[in-house]
């Protein structure tokens, strides 16, 4: 089964107050393609799809997606992904 | 007479509550995370939290049971297609959720109501508290909409939302920038209000346009409420017509610059501000923080510094971070610099809490 892995500070948001030091959440999901893994995630866990998408659909300008170890490029989702690739998420850390 | 209140900061929300030894704190929600405001519901008890996450969005959490349990509320979403269009020479851009900026609960006949102004410049309603939203189309699609623009963010938005206590159809908002409007049906239509309000560093010909004026913040007294008083980026403005009409307010001091204002709920000629020294600079007048106060409608003000900072201090206050409670007596402010002072005596005195806070960007009395 193709995997979505979570980063620590996107799994904290996977409850409506967000955990602490939740760390990697590795999650089966189902899917050919990027979008299609990313609908499978959205159906299990309804409340992430905001923290990762618009309401427009696209993926939040500061949130990454990699394919094990290549960048995911936002506009070619559609492409078809090996099941054995990892999906990660994850985004930039700024501020203090 | 309030005993709590909800501080929204940089860093989490917070309870602020009195007890028998006076004021204390507890973070009741978000660790670490972006609240931007909270509303205690005035019926239900329940909390909402509205933050903003940045990379991950703008998120609405509710809690029933006073920040022990919260829950996921959706946030409103901007139909495909709308595009924001400016006044101030931007190119138009998808209209997408950047901010609840103002979240404002409807009568006791409407349980479920709530009404949110958001940046970029889109009033959303929900009658299922915060469950569903939809845009009000009626705002939306007004033609002076397009000329409204953003005043220290890059878009307009809608920060003041003021029910009129006599008529539940009755509405007033404000908008950076982007006047003062009214709904007297619910909103299925919307009227540009608020004549007299001026900016002097327009040009000329848009001086006195109500379509382009950047008001910082808007109250409306509750038991006499066709006075409404507007903290605007030109100075402080009155109005005794419910915003129909605005005169401005000269005398105040030490400066009529500022973001918050807070009115009297029974006295319309008594309000508060906490003034800055305007506005390309935006600290406290000499290092001073203080709160200014008129009771005569604005012919007056005094200089209120009983308990707080005698030396230099540059706390800053933002436009929702100034609160008083339904007597009266109760008000208190918090900064940009996590500092938060209570008044109960309606500002004779002050105290301040001995939390340090995260920046504040939001207080209310709950």
């Amino acid at each position: 089964m193709p995997t979505v892995v979570l980063a620590p500070s996107l799994a904290r948001w996977l409850t409506a107050a967000p955990g602490e030091s939740v760390g990697d959440r590795r999650l089966a999901v189902p899917g050919r393609t990027v979008r299609e893994r990313l609908a499978a995630l959205f159906e299990r866990h309804p409340s992430l799809r905001g923290y990762v998408v618009d309401e427009a659909g696209a993926v939040r300008h500061h949130v990454v997606l990699y394919l094990n170890d290549a960048a995911v490029d936002k506009s070619a989702i559609d492409e078809p992904v090996p099941d054995d690739a990892e999906l990660f998420l994850f985004q930039a850390l700024s501020g203090g | 007479m309030s005993d709590r209140l909800l501080v929204s900061t940089r860093k989490g929300l917070f309870a602020v509550e009195r007890g028998p030894g006076g004021w204390s704190s507890r973070l009741v929600g978000f660790p670490a995370e972006n609240v931007t405001l909270a509303l205690p519901h005035p019926r239900d008890g329940g909390w909402y939290a509205a933050l903003n996450l940045g990379h991950f969005g703008v998120k609405l959490k509710y809690s029933p049971d006073g920040g022990a349990t919260w829950e996921d509320r959706a946030v409103p979403e901007y139909p495909a297609g709308e595009e924001v269009v400016t006044a101030d020479g931007k190119p138009p851009t998808p209209a997408t959720l950047k901010l609840i900026w103002a979240l404002e609960a409807g009568s006791a006949n409407q349980p479920g109501r709530l009404w949110a102004g958001t940046l970029p410049g889109g009033l959303f309603r929900s009658d299922d508290g915060g469950k569903t939203w939809e845009l009000n189309r009626s705002l939306w699609d007004a033609p002076e909409r397009k000329k409204w623009f953003g005043g220290g963010a890059d878009h307009p938005g809608i920060h003041s939302l003021c029910r009129d206590p006599r008529c539940e159809k009755t509405w007033r908002l404000a908008v950076s920038c982007g006047g003062v409007w009214i709904t007297e049906d619910d909103g299925a239509s919307w009227r540009l209000i608020g004549k007299g309000i001026f900016a002097e560093y327009m040009p000329p010909e848009l001086r006195d346009d109500p379509v382009i004026q950047d008001v910082h913040m808007m109250v409306q007294c509750t038991g006499s409420p066709d006075a409404i008083w507007v903290q605007h980026h030109n100075g402080i403005f009155r109005s005794i017509d419910g915003g129909e009409n605005f005169t401005h307010v000269p005398a105040a001091k030490p400066s009529g610059f500022g973001f918050a204002v807070a009115v009297h709920p029974s006295k319309p000629d008594t309000a508060w501000f906490v003034p800055a020294k305007k506005d390309e600079s935006r600290i406290p007048v000499d290092g001073q923080l203080v709160v200014s106060r008129t009771q005569d409608g604005g012919q007056s003000f005094d200089v209120l510094t009983n308990g707080l900072p005698t030396a230099p201090a540059y706390d800053l206050v933002f436009r929702h971070a100034l609160a008083i409670d339904a007597t009266g007596d109760r008000l208190a402010f918090g900064s940009t610099t996590g500092g938060l002072w209570i008044t109960e005596d309606g500002g004779d005195s002050w105290t301040m809490a001995a939390t340090r806070f995260p920046p504040i960007y939001a207080v209310r009395f709950a």
